[in-house]
């Protein structure tokens, strides 16, 4: 009985051992969109993430954190917390920038929910309307009309509502998103979030200990 | 070889697999990762959702429990006590079942499919294919 015991936990110990493996080589390994800076064509591409967009912290930092996101998307909601323990961890050294890129083939409501969000920062609350739709992101993500939640929201945040609804379905607005999009899909954004560092891809970071501790690092070297 | 012996091989085989699966899953959120929203879609609409844990924990680790135990009555089959094949279909009936359920949640609560999941799926379904092969009840009798 000895024998096929020790087998038993042999392989238990194996498995649990390759999962291991697995999960560090995921962790190490930048995402895939990382070997931009020498294409396959042996042309040295380096795609541009401009530092341009809704922006918090200092606008003079040395670091720049730029944030590819969907309100819809369930990831993103959960970095929205990470991102703001760094923001005020690191208020005077970091500048972060948000890049609007809704993922419409798989979140249906992220194309109006990003078109809420710029056209509350027509009226000086985006940030606000950001906070708001990834809090309640599960009540209006699959509804079919998510335009009421959203109107529930600029109430709360006393915008001027009739001034919010023609914002929302504004051609600037969605041209506005869609130059986001362009951008994410020349720097090769293929999931939601992603983050740019002062220009750089930033490696896919595993809780929040490693992403404060890559920001940290950033503005060490910044300095 | 007997069948013995190549069934009991096939399901270490099988659970060795469906270990290596659920723990991939079960590490990647003990480290508090969040699955990021592909382009393709699925995963992190699953691994995101509160199907996936209960209490807090990774159902992955109920999957890695299960693949322990067919791995540990395998090995017991394969050194010669085929009847540990029966216990391991009466955990192989409730995984089965639990299986079913989870493919529902996918298909028509959250209209996303992930690959480790069905991966998984599959697993069960050719461990209990296989369990149904050995027909571990004719040798209790």
């Amino acid at each position: 009985m000895v024998k096929p015991l020790l087998a038993t936990l042999f392989l238990i110990a194996l498995a649990l051992g390759v999962a291991a493996f697995l999960v560090h080589r995921n962790q190490s390994l930048p995402d895939s969109n990382s070997s931009l800076g020498s294409s396959a064509s042996g042309l040295d591409f380096k795609p541009v993430v401009t530092p341009k967009g809704w922006t918090k912290g200092n606008p003079a930092a040395k670091t720049v954190l730029v944030e590819f996101g969907d309100y819809q998307c369930s990831a993103c909601g959960a970095a929205r917390q990470t991102v703001a323990n760094v923001l005020k961890n690191h208020e005077s050294e970091l500048m972060l920038v948000f890049k609007q890129y809704p993922m419409e083939s798989i979140h249906r409501n992220s194309m109006i929910a990003a078109q809420a969000a710029e056209a509350a920062g027509r009226q000086f609350k985006f940030w606000e309307m950001h906070d708001l739709l990834f809090l309640h992101q599960r009540d209006w993500g699959d509804v079919p009309d998510p335009q009421t939640f959203f109107l529930r929201y600029a109430e709360e945040l006393h915008l001027d509502l009739e001034r919010f609804k023609q914002d929302l379905w504004d051609g600037k607005i969605r041209d506005k998103i869609y130059r986001d999009i362009l951008e994410g899909q020349l720097a090769s954004v293929r999931s939601v979030p992603t983050f740019y560092l002062n220009g750089s891809l930033m490696p896919r970071a595993q809780g929040d200990a490693q992403f404060e501790e890559i920001i940290a690092d950033a503005i060490k070297k910044a300095k | 070889m007997s069948k013995r012996l190549l069934l009991g091989g096939v399901l270490v085989g099988l659970a060795f697999v469906g270990m290596i699966d659920s723990s991939y899953v079960g590490l990647s959120s003990l480290q508090g990762f969040v699955v990021p929203c592909e382009i393709a879609g699925g995963c992190e609409q699953v691994l995101n959702s509160p199907y996936s844990r209960i209490s807090g924990v990774s159902i992955a680790w109920i999957g890695f429990v299960f693949y322990g135990w067919v791995t540990t009555c395998a090995i017991l089959t394969v050194f010669g006590f085929p009847r540990w094949l029966q216990f391991s279909l009466g955990a192989n009936i409730p995984a089965f079942a639990f299986t079913l359920y989870l493919l529902y949640v996918q298909a028509f609560v959250l209209r996303a499919f992930c690959d480790y999941c069905l991966l998984s799926a599959l697993l069960v379904t050719l461990i209990l294919g296989f369990h149904l092969f050995a027909k571990p009840w004719k040798s209790a009798s």
